[in-house]
């Protein structure tokens, strides 16, 4: 166990940006996001919004500029900065020997989750999401849209001051996008700061508090 | 070709014809296999074909050689550092011939395990396409990958009962006949593994005729492999073949994997971050019964090895070096958690645990049977003979050994680019190499009395689980760069 230090959801990108040897992956960017505000990163494919976002997220270090959370450099060895972000950069690992509850249960307890509530609050998300029904599937048992569903689960699932999302509507219907815009607006709402990457209009028109154009490097 | 075929066509007539269809109306056209076949050959292989069966032939000639040159003398060596009498005496008790029908009977268990995705016959992918699909008798077609497998497989067997019952007689711990026997039945196992091997392969794609007469009615067997079937070992095999040759370990551990369905409603019980985990390593087994089991076989064979030889004072020190094999693959069949952790490097944080505490629960259930695999090998050890506390902390040194071997295996990164397959080679083994050095010294240095190295050897000990960990953190990281 270890002290860590709490971080606002303040995001700050200066003048960001990626180039590996002679191959540009994002010209140098701005964003700035405070807690409460969703920013939505928009932009053709191949323009560096995943790369901005796996920078944003420390995953990444910038070839030039600064990202920071909280006032703190983005950097994922930092144990305060993964206690604040939570991300959907690409498909995470699960488990295949958990089931999708299994999956809920397991992060709510690693991230300090009361024990006699966990398995609610997991059934819960799963009923937002609308894919209850499916508790007791492994991953591999899903289709490609209820397993986006299940990915922005076990994201959601997780505290975070700070929620990265890598074009979230993915594989869902309209329906679905709905329910997944309900969600970040709650998330928003409750103070956290949330950028995504979007192709979606409707979702970029509904959710976007400010938009950021991501001019392609070439 | 087809004008063959088309001038072989003909009209069957009287009691040849199908049940309920005039005999007149059924066409039937001649097939000559071995003409076809060959000429299939020369076109897809040409004289590129040849070439390659005589590589592989020298590939054979080679093994043969380093088996002499270097199988002899470690074996030897191996029971050189026994006294013989007892060693006699050892290898004639139930005990021992215990240990070796449970080594026959994993070989074959091996056999039939593999068999479900990687059979004996795979033929190239072109070839299924556009050889195994056409009339030709299919268990010609085939054939040849079968007596590949099988040629290789008694080879390899022969080889191997040849260099122990060699070691064995040249020793003078068996008499001269025992490289008889070490030949002829290291032979007979290969060729019932390898009848196995075919028959799962048959079993593995569904069918009407999958009964064990197929095992050895080999014909039979080859005919009954399903074209669909064919190309998915074929698939396997490039899939795995790749997976090796570009590191990449987790495509080919789920190339292998079989998907769980197992107890899914059990449940996962919420507590705190430690002892959850703990749990979910337990429920993974719990839904994954092939690598409890394998893990419990492996782990129970090299456990009686290792307690035999770090135990018992006749028995040869280098038995703890050969016995770490399989409880080294044991522990590993039980150590997936952290695998799984291995493989989320570079990903948002899932977990809230801190990558040494998730490594530190992922470690809890393997150490905890492994150990208890041990203690019981003790206990049955006691009985025979008093057991001095040195050996057993050289049994604590090889599950610490064991604990910094697996961290090393699971966050060993990426595949080096550079050193050719040398390099790949080493990447691969460097843990279990390091497992097998360090996990032997203790035994080693009690056994040959060095007590002033026994403090050297409990910091090497050490040293490597730190390692183990250091690993873990810096893989954790890496990626950022």
């Amino acid at each position: 166990m270890g002290v860590v230090t709490v971080l606002t959801g303040e995001v700050r990108a200066d003048g960001v940006s990626k180039a590996i040897d002679s191959t540009t992956l994002l010209l140098p960017t701005d964003v700035s996001a405070d807690p409460g505000e969703c920013v939505v990163l928009r932009g053709q494919n191949g323009s560096g919004k995943t790369t901005l976002l796996r920078i944003i997220g420390g995953l990444l270090a910038p070839s030039a500029g600064t990202a920071t959370i909280g006032g703190r450099e983005a950097d994922e060895r930092d144990r305060a900065v993964r206690a604040a972000v939570a991300g959907l950069l690409g498909a995470p690992t699960t488990y295949r020997d958990l089931t999708l509850i299994d999956h809920l249960v397991l992060i709510d307890s690693t991230w300090g989750g009361e024990p006699s509530t966990s398995d609610d609050r997991g059934t819960a998300l799963l009923e937002r999401l609308g894919i209850a029904s499916l508790d007791d599937r492994f991953p591999h048992e899903l289709s490609s849209g209820q397993e986006q569903l299940f990915r922005l689960a076990i994201t959601f699932a997780r505290p975070s001051s700070v929620l990265l999302l890598d074009e979230p509507e993915q594989r869902l219907d309209t329906s679905k996008r709905q329910i997944v815009g309900a969600l970040i607006r709650e998330r928003t709402s409750a103070g956290s700061t949330v950028v995504m990457a979007c192709h979606d209009p409707e979702m970029t028109a509904a959710l976007g508090d400010q938009v950021v154009d991501i001019k392609p490097a070439r | 070709m087809g004008d063959d075929n088309q001038a072989n066509a003909k009209r069957a007539g009287g009691s040849d014809g199908v049940d309920g269809v005039d005999a007149s109306d059924v066409a039937e056209t001649e097939f000559d296999d071995a003409e076809l076949l060959g000429q299939a050959d020369w076109i897809i292989g040409g004289e590129q074909a040849r070439k390659a069966r005589q590589q592989g032939l020298y590939a054979a000639y080679l093994v043969f050689l380093g088996s002499l040159a270097y199988g002899f003398p470690l074996v030897q060596a191996l029971f050189r550092t026994s006294n013989p009498e007892v060693l006699r005496q050892q290898l004639a008790s139930p005990e021992a011939l215990a240990l070796l029908v449970a080594a026959i009977a994993a070989v074959f268990i091996a056999a039939l395990w593999v068999g479900r995705f990687r059979g004996p016959v795979v033929p190239p992918l072109p070839w299924i396409d556009l050889v195994v699909t056409t009339p030709i008798d299919r268990a010609l077609s085939v054939r040849r990958w079968w007596r590949f497998a099988l040629s290789a497989g008694v080879f390899l067997g022969a080889i191997t009962g040849l260099v122990l019952g060699g070691g064995l007689a040249f020793t003078g711990v068996t008499s001269p006949v025992s490289v008889a026997v070490g030949l002829v039945g290291g032979a007979a196992v290969a060729v019932a593994a390898a009848h196995l091997w075919l028959w799962s392969q048959v079993r593995s794609w569904p069918g009407p005729n999958r009964g064990p007469k197929l095992i050895w009615h080999v014909p039979e067997a080859l005919r009954e492999l399903h074209v669909d079937g064919l190309r998915a070992h074929s698939a396997n095999t490039s899939t795995l073949a790749g997976s090796a040759m570009t590191g990449n370990l987790r495509t080919a551990r789920l190339q292998l994997a079989r998907p769980v369905r197992f107890a899914r409603g059990v449940r996962l019980r919420a507590g705190r971050p430690f002892p959850t985990m703990v749990r979910r390593d337990i429920l993974g087994l719990l839904r994954s019964p092939a690598s409890l089991a394998a893990g419990f076989g492996l782990v129970v064979l090299g456990g009686a090895v290792v307690v035999w030889a770090a135990t018992q004072g006749s028995a040869p020190g280098i038995g703890v070096t050969i016995g770490l094999v399989p409880l080294y693959l044991g522990f590993g069949a039980w150590s997936e958690g952290l695998r799984l952790q291995a493989d989320n490097v570079g990903t948002p944080s899932l977990i809230g645990s801190g990558p040494l505490a998730e490594a530190s629960a992922h470690l809890v259930v393997p150490l905890a049977f492994t150990t208890v695999v041990l203690v019981a090998g003790v206990v049955v050890s006691a009985l025979a003979t008093p057991v001095s506390a040195l050996s057993l902390l050289s049994l604590l040194a090889v599950l610490a050994v064991l604990c910094g071997g697996h961290l090393l295996a699971a966050f060993r990164g990426s595949a080096p680019v550079r050193g050719g397959p040398q390099g790949m080679i080493a990447w691969y083994l460097m843990p279990v190499l390091f497992v097998l050095l360090v996990g032997s010294l203790m035994t080693f240095f009690v056994k040959a009395a060095l007590w002033s190295w026994l403090g050297f050897a409990g910091w090497l000990t050490i040293g490597f689980v730190w390692w183990g960990f250091y690993q873990t953190r810096r893989l954790t990281h890496m990626h950022r760069a």
